[in-house]
């Protein structure tokens, strides 16, 4: 036994030195110390030995189960310290990863900022009619919006409520709720909106807008206002300034457009002109969407009792926030869907 | 429209600057796009908002400045003389619908010249070109008063003047010197011989004032806007004219224009008024009585204006106060506004000039309401359903595309979509039809990237189609994928299909050969027996006819019916004993599908199979080129203990014993 012991101590040592790793040690923490090692072979000698012998060599062996472990711990915290060093400097491997386009998640965002305050987002058809497109808006049977130069007309049979067209503004999605719903609510609507402009830098055939509303029996212009603050605060930046201008559209009176203090010079905000800006022209102020109280003539048309309820609506197009947002200078990229242009954004 | 501040200080005396006239102007609605310095003068350029016919003249701008100055404009109005009445010619007007009144003024005797310098800079300040006094007089009326006016040369009229529609065919050429053909559409001033005017939008060459010219006759009426849009469309030509007339003209403004001119022809060029000469009625502008109920007035702006700033500011816009009581005031709005039927018409005059900055926000406590509280039309709800599935599929890898929903019916048809909607107007020829399928956006999308050297790509876009349906039509959304390059195969395809099944919990899925046009190796993708969409490779022909450089493989999911068949995720215990594989080699024949070795694997390793992989794929001399051969691993697993390797070895046994009698399989 003594010989042995002798030997696995021997060889101990020379495994050691050689070992140049620490998986190389784990191994020989396998070998000297595992079920199957010369160490556990000895152990289980012992109840074969004399009740002498099994005392001695019991409190051998434990001292040598020590040295062994002590050894081996001893050498691995050597290689510890020791690394292996690899060059960084060298390229990464490239991740391939999806990504949103930036038009969906701007109207995500959109929505998600006016779904916070209690808005629900429910969407409306692209395909409309006359009725629900303008008459119901309070457009006057011979608006100019009405004319075949400003709205697509489809090749599908006219029916009670006039043509059938594509919408070229998402306020229809509003007569359709108020016509099936009975108030208080507040609902946020995106989608696609088709208009027959020529297509350059900032016009499209086709783009997106957000059009939302709330009706209750004391939903009024202040409120209209603190929803705007809030969202352009949120979706802009928190220090962004706002300013309501009066304007006219058929379907709200009072009428509004709301310009942001310019994100890229700020000089709406502070008052002071000093630079030209390209983007704002130096105005200082940038129109970003446009808003009012819902015309009673809306809500009648909808069937809503204008003398008990009231409510304020807003519209503004993704592709404008967008281009405002990220700094997109061209419409048409959005279309294109480039993978140049399309990696840029996630959400 | 452009105006200069000399103008508005004929009318109303100013000591306010410039800049602050503007930014008061603007924040009362009429926003001032550009503002400049002329010499002495200030060039103002504002956006007139459709409803304010009033602010395309210098008068309506001047109450306006008035009013944001909390001042009250007297504007004079001059004497309108209607005698003597002019003998040589009558007006006759041949459907008073297109033009409800006309009147005439013939000047004689007078000189054509320069104008004075007073009068070249108000018309030239406010961005009309001056030509020469009595063009120049008119363009002045025009500006201050709204309507326009024309003056022809009245020497070169040949008897009665008419105001008629144009015969199809009939030539103007106008004062542009360009010949038009007109038609039904445009409405003409002729004499007994010829056009000499386009209504409402141009004067013809043939009648036109030169410095030659002695007599005038000098036109002012109202044309109905939408005959003078139709018209001037019809014709294409814009003019400040036929912008003006669309937005309507006031009688009352037409008359003291009329007399204006005309007296200024004879300041200014010597010439006598020698005759009045008038069609048609006029019209009777009757201002509607409307009364602001207060408290309803505050509950609307969430604010309380006072009733003494109410009626100081509706006094300073031309109001007439007719009652005032404490909680309601009844008013009259101004004779020269168009744009006031309602009670809310008035809130926001008062409101615009008490200013919409001046009213506090307050986020409203919005009563919470669930999504199926609502009813609403079918796909109303698919909003959030459709961002899950993005923010899914760019998870997966893929980029979100956007795409045109108006495509060529051309372009359309050859890639056999049918049943497509048209446009009955379209822009552009290359953009007539709605789409049935987002095939031909993704092709392009593919298209444009590889021809930027992109290689590999993997598209997706949420969108609708859109197709006939007997009477009426269907609008729905679907999901489309699209991959191009090497690294993608019908097998990443069909693996991301499944993927999104597996995502939703949809069980059933189904994917049966089926053709498709344009796609080759297509199948229909079914959950159950209800047809959820497809998938394919585009085929060699359609990949020509679009040049595309590499391989475009496509699927289509309706949106609709995986929000409909998607099942609530139920947690299912899993095994926590170990998973032993084992690999038999295959060479399958052509002719023979999968199908038929994942049946026998099933019906053999029973409820121990958990998966089944391809994990070689082996070309060689030793096997035949009508056979496919490669390496299957199959995994086995227990749910409540550990497999023996025997019990596996005679599981996989069984399988190889099944597979060895089938025709077609040989075990390598
Ligand atoms: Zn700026």
């Amino acid at each position: 036994m003594e010989h042995e012991v002798k030997r696995l101590e021997e060889d101990l040592q020379k495994d050691i030195e050689k070992a140049s790793d620490a998986s190389d040690i784990e191994a020989l923490r396998i070998k000297y110390l595992g079920r199957k090692s010369p160490l556990a072979e000895l152990f289980s000698q012992i109840p074969s030995l004399s009740t002498e012998e099994k005392k001695i060599w019991g409190k051998n062996l434990n001292i040598l189960k020590q040295k062994i472990t002590t050894l081996i711990d001893e050498k691995l915290s050597g290689f510890e310290g020791k690394e292996e060093e690899i060059d960084l400097t060298f390229p990464s491997r490239p991740v391939e990863r999806g990504s949103r386009h930036v038009i969906s998640v701007v109207l995500q965002k959109i929505c998600d900022i006016f779904a916070h305050l209690g808005f629900v987002v429910i969407e409306g058809p692209e395909i409309e009619d006359e009725w629900h497109n303008f008459t119901a808006l309070n457009f006057p049977s011979d608006h100019p919006s009405r004319d075949a130069f400003d709205t697509f007309y489809l090749d599908l049979k006219e029916g009670k409520k006039g043509k059938q067209l594509l919408r070229c503004h998402t306020s229809p999605s509003q007569i359709r709720v108020m016509q099936k719903n009975k108030p208080p609510f507040a609902v946020i609507s995106p989608g696609r909106v088709y208009r027959p402009d020529e297509v350059d830098a900032t016009h499209s055939f086709m783009f997106h807008q957000v059009e939302g509303f709330a009706v209750g029996q004391d939903s009024n212009f202040a409120h209209l206002k603190g929803v705007l603050f809030y969202f352009a605060r949120q979706f802009f930046s928190p220090d962004v300034s706002l300013r309501f201008r009066p304007h006219f559209f058929p379907f709200t009176e009072p009428s509004a457009e709301v310009d942001i203090s310019c994100i890229i010079c700020g000089q709406g905000k502070n008052k002071k002109k000093t630079t030209r800006c390209s983007v704002c022209k130096g105005k200082g102020w940038l129109e970003v969407l446009g808003c009012g109280m819902i015309h009673p003539n809306v809500l009648e048309a909808c069937g809503i009792d204008s003398k008990k309820y009231q409510g304020f609506a807003f519209g503004m197009g993704i592709e404008r926030m967008a281009m405002l947002k990220y700094g997109v200078s061209d419409i048409r990229l959005f279309c294109e869907n480039d993978v140049k242009f399309l990696e840029q954004f996630n959400l | 429209m452009r105006f200069s501040l000399n103008f508005v200080k004929e009318l109303l005396p100013l000591d306010v600057s410039a800049q602050e006239l503007a930014s008061r102007l603007t924040m009362a609605g009429m926003e001032v796009e550009f503002l400049a310095r002329a010499g002495k003068d200030w060039v103002f350029d504002v956006e007139v908002t459709t409803n304010r016919y009033d602010w395309l003249s210098v008068v309506g701008i001047t109450r306006e400045i008035a009013a944001c100055l909390h001042k009250k404009a007297n504007i004079k109005y001059p004497k309108v003389v209607k005698r003597p009445i002019l003998k040589e010619r009558k007006v006759i007007i041949e459907d008073l619908k297109d033009c409800p009144l006309y009147i005439g003024r013939q000047i004689e005797d007078l000189k054509v010249k320069n104008s004075p310098a007073w009068l070249r800079e108000r018309v030239f300040h406010c961005g009309i070109a001056t030509i020469n006094n009595v063009v120049d007089i008119t363009n002045y009326c025009m500006l201050k008063w709204g309507n326009p006016l024309h003056a022809f040369d009245a020497d070169k009229l040949e008897g009665n003047i008419y105001i008629r529609r144009a015969k199809k065919g009939e030539i103007f050429i106008g004062i542009d010197e360009r010949e038009r053909k007109l038609c039904r559409e445009n409405l003409v001033i002729a004499d007994d011989k010829k056009v000499i005017a386009l209504a409402g939008v141009m004067g013809a060459k043939n009648s036109e004032v030169s410095e030659n010219t002695k007599n005038v006759f000098l036109e002012a009426a109202i044309f109905s806007p939408l005959t003078v849009r139709r018209s001037r469309r019809a014709a294409g030509i814009d003019t400040e004219s036929s912008y003006r007339f669309e937005r309507k003209v006031h009688p009352d403004y037409l008359e003291y224009a009329s007399v204006e001119s005309s007296r200024l022809m004879q300041e200014l060029g010597g010439g006598r008024f020698t005759g009045y000469a008038e069609a048609g009625k006029k019209p009777i502008i009757k201002s509607k009585k409307l009364t602001v109920d207060l408290k309803r007035f505050a509950d609307y702006l969430g604010e309380e204006i006072s009733s003494t700033q109410i009626k100081k500011i509706l006094t300073n816009l031309d109001f007439e106060i007719l009652k005032s009581q404490k909680d309601k005031i009844s008013v009259l709005p101004s004779r020269f506004r168009f744009d006031f039927e309602d009670e809310v018409d008035v809130y926001e005059e008062i409101v615009r000039i008490y200013g919409y900055d001046r009213i506090a926000p307050c986020i409203p406590f919005l009563v919470p309401r669930d999504e199926s509280s609502f009813s609403v039309s079918e796909p109303g709800f698919l909003y959030r359903f459709k961002n899950e599935l993005r923010t899914f599929m760019a998870s997966l890898g893929l980029r979100e595309i956007i795409t045109y929903s108006i495509e060529a019916d051309q372009e359309l048809a050859n890639l056999g979509q049918k049943d497509f909607i048209l446009l009955l107007n379209p822009l552009r020829a290359q953009e007539n039809a709605m789409r049935t399928s987002l095939l031909l956006g993704m092709i392009k999308s593919i298209r444009n990237n590889l021809n930027r050297n992109q290689k590999d790509l993997r598209f997706f876009e949420i969108a609708n189609i859109y197709s006939h349906q007997k009477e009426s039509f269907i609008e729905k959304p679907v999901l489309a994928i699209g991959l191009s390059g090497q690294a993608n195969t019908l097998f990443c395809l069909k693996g991301l299909v499944e993927e999104i099944f597996k995502y939703l919990n949809i069980e059933g899925m189904d994917l049966r050969p089926e053709p498709q046009a344009h796609l080759s190796n297509a199948l229909g993708i079914y959950i159950n027996s209800e047809k959820a969409g497809l998938l394919g490779k585009l085929d060699e022909k359609t990949k020509k006819d679009f040049d595309l450089k590499q391989d475009l493989l496509f699927a289509q999911l309706q949106v609709g019916v995986l929000k409909e068949k998607r099942k609530e995720i139920a947690y299912r215990s899993y095994s926590l004993y170990p998973a032993v594989s084992r690999d038999i080699s295959i060479a399958l024949r052509r002719d023979k599908k999968f199908a038929k070795i994942r049946a026998a694997v099933e019906r053999k390793a029973g409820e121990f199979l958990v998966d089944m992989r391809i994990v070689d794929e082996y070309r060689g001399k030793d096997i035949s080129s009508d056979y496919h051969a490669f390496t299957l691993r199959v995994f086995y697993q227990s749910k409540d203990r550990t497999l023996t390797s025997s019990e596996v070895d005679a599981l996989h046994t069984g399988i190889r014993e099944d597979l060895h009698t089938q025709e077609g399989i040989i075990l390598r």
